[in-house]
């Protein structure tokens, strides 16, 4: 999309609940075509939909496993030593723990509203987490079924998003482009795959229960998820009104790691509309693509 | 929130159901014996703990239920409280064009500020975890049964399907390794 082309190609590891899609989800708002027209190489990871087979599949196969394959693919098809990675939510506890047991792989981490430090998380999920009997579940039913997640939404901002998000839709019925978006995103948030038992039971567990990232006592496969060993250069963003992953929760990150490049940028917008709205173009890609820039 | 029964009485009703199953199995098991023929004897045999998991579902129902009631509890004295405060803010609102809209507006922002008050809170945390946990622990016995069913079926148990996954996951594991591990060294000494 440009001539301009960057050398470190960017790999996208995306969360665990909803899909891949919404850093695409419309032309005009597009993560990835804004920064492929950046001139940045893109790849983007789409976790698949767990089966009851895949209940024991845990951290060690999302981080060593998965992650590790496609960032040899990413190394092997664009002939580079290091790629530039980004998690964002989940996908960036996912890309923080391999940042530090891969640190000879990342040549810069970009950490969207990560998912680090539990016990400051302030939102309703958090407190839902707490309390959860992870054990109990993992073991009578498997995976996380998604109807339980769309529980765990349904109370955020119950009657803003069950209420006024559809009064607001009628009343924009006859613009296209409205509907058009709204339908889009609507369709986004209702496909969300089961997360797997495994992964699901470490992850409620060693984040949200006894908070042991952020202390550097999480272990993966035997091996010490160290922060201070994610030296490259490193970017969080965070968005002050996210209800799903409170700023508080994201930003010990930053002063977790052992880089001395590192950047801290807040924005005032909430946790999607970090990475698909007008304020994700006009400032959050065109700072990350300047950063980006300066380091491919 | 509704007290609970007190613990000598659903002991004391437990083991009285127990007792009386383990009578009618006894009493049953000579008969059923002679009348069943085919696979469906190990059913018979094993209706005894269909009717052991049965009388388990019912005192795990009452505590669940318990926590039914205060979860819709808690959410009915929010909703009062929240529209108790639209009610006292309403009067304030100008009499014009937009009163629906500033109407909408503050109930809107009271109501999800109190619900989300309720849902951050220890007392709704620590009620739904139990809840939830209530609501496990019939699944697990409703598997139990169905487990029951199924062996009377020669068909494989929940925990014998979740052996073959586990080892499954193992394989796929070891393998996805091998390959990885070739792939590195393969790019290894193309580098070379």
């Amino acid at each position: 999309m440009t001539d301009d082309q960057k050398k470190t190609p960017l790999l996208i590891s995306y969360a665990l609940i909803n899909r891949f899609h919404i850093l695409d989800i419309h032309p005009e708002k597009s993560w990835v075509r804004n920064l492929l027209k950046q001139g940045f190489d893109i790849y983007m990871i789409d976790w698949g939909t767990p089966t009851s087979m895949d209940k024991y599949l845990d951290f060690d196969d999302y981080v060593n496993g998965y992650l590790d394959a496609h960032v040899e693919h990413v190394k092997n098809e664009s002939s580079n030593e290091k790629i530039s990675l980004q998690g964002y939510c989940t996908g960036a506890t996912i890309a923080t723990a391999y940042a530090s047991l891969h640190p000879d792989s990342v040549k810069n981490y970009i950490a969207t509203a990560p998912v680090i430090d539990g016990w400051r998380d302030t939102t309703v999920i958090s407190n839902l987490a707490k309390h959860m009997d992870v054990d109990k579940m993992v073991e009578i039913i498997g995976n996380m079924p998604p109807e339980f997640m769309y529980y765990c939404f349904s109370v955020l901002k119950p009657f803003e998003q069950g209420i006024e998000k559809y009064v607001n839709f009628f009343r924009n019925i006859d613009n296209k482009r409205f509907v058009d978006n709204f339908l889009r995103v609507e369709k986004w948030l209702g496909d969300t795959p089961p997360i797997p038992g495994e992964l699901f039971r470490q992850w409620i567990k060693d984040i949200y229960q006894d908070n042991l990232l952020i202390q550097n006592m999480m272990h993966i496969e035997g091996e010490r998820v160290d922060l201070k060993k994610i030296d490259m250069p490193i970017f969080t963003q965070v968005a002050v009104g996210d209800h799903l992953v409170s700023p508080e929760c994201s930003m010990p990150l930053h002063y977790a790691v052992g880089s001395e490049d590192k950047t801290l940028r807040m924005y005032p917008t909430g946790h999607v509309g970090m990475i698909a709205s007008r304020l994700s173009q006009k400032r959050v890609l065109p700072e990350l693509g300047r950063w980006l820039s300066d380091r491919s | 929130m509704q007290s609970e029964p007190p613990k000598e009485i659903t002991d004391y009703y437990k083991h009285l159901a127990l007792f009386w199953t383990d009578i009618i199995y006894l009493m049953s098991n000579k008969p059923q014996a002679l009348a069943s023929t085919g696979p469906m004897r190990a059913f018979a045999a094993n209706s005894k703990k269909i009717s052991a998991e049965m009388i388990e579902i019912s005192q795990i129902m009452t505590e669940f239920n318990r926590h039914l009631a205060e979860y819709y509890k808690q959410l009915t004295e929010t909703w009062a409280t929240a529209q108790k405060k639209v009610n006292l803010k309403a009067p304030e609102i100008p009499q014009d064009i937009e009163q629906v809209d500033a109407l909408k507006r503050i109930w809107i922002d009271i109501f999800d500020n109190d619900f989300t008050e309720l849902f951050d809170s220890e007392k709704f945390g620590k009620n739904y975890g139990n809840l939830v946990s209530k609501e496990l622990e019939l699944t697990k016995h409703w598997n139990n049964i169905t487990n029951v069913i199924l062996q009377s079926a020669n068909l494989p148990s929940k925990e014998e399907i979740d052996e073959a996954y586990k080892e499954i996951h193992s394989l796929k594991k070891r393998v996805g390794r091998l390959e990885l591990h070739l792939k590195k060294r393969g790019m290894r000494k193309n580098a070379e």
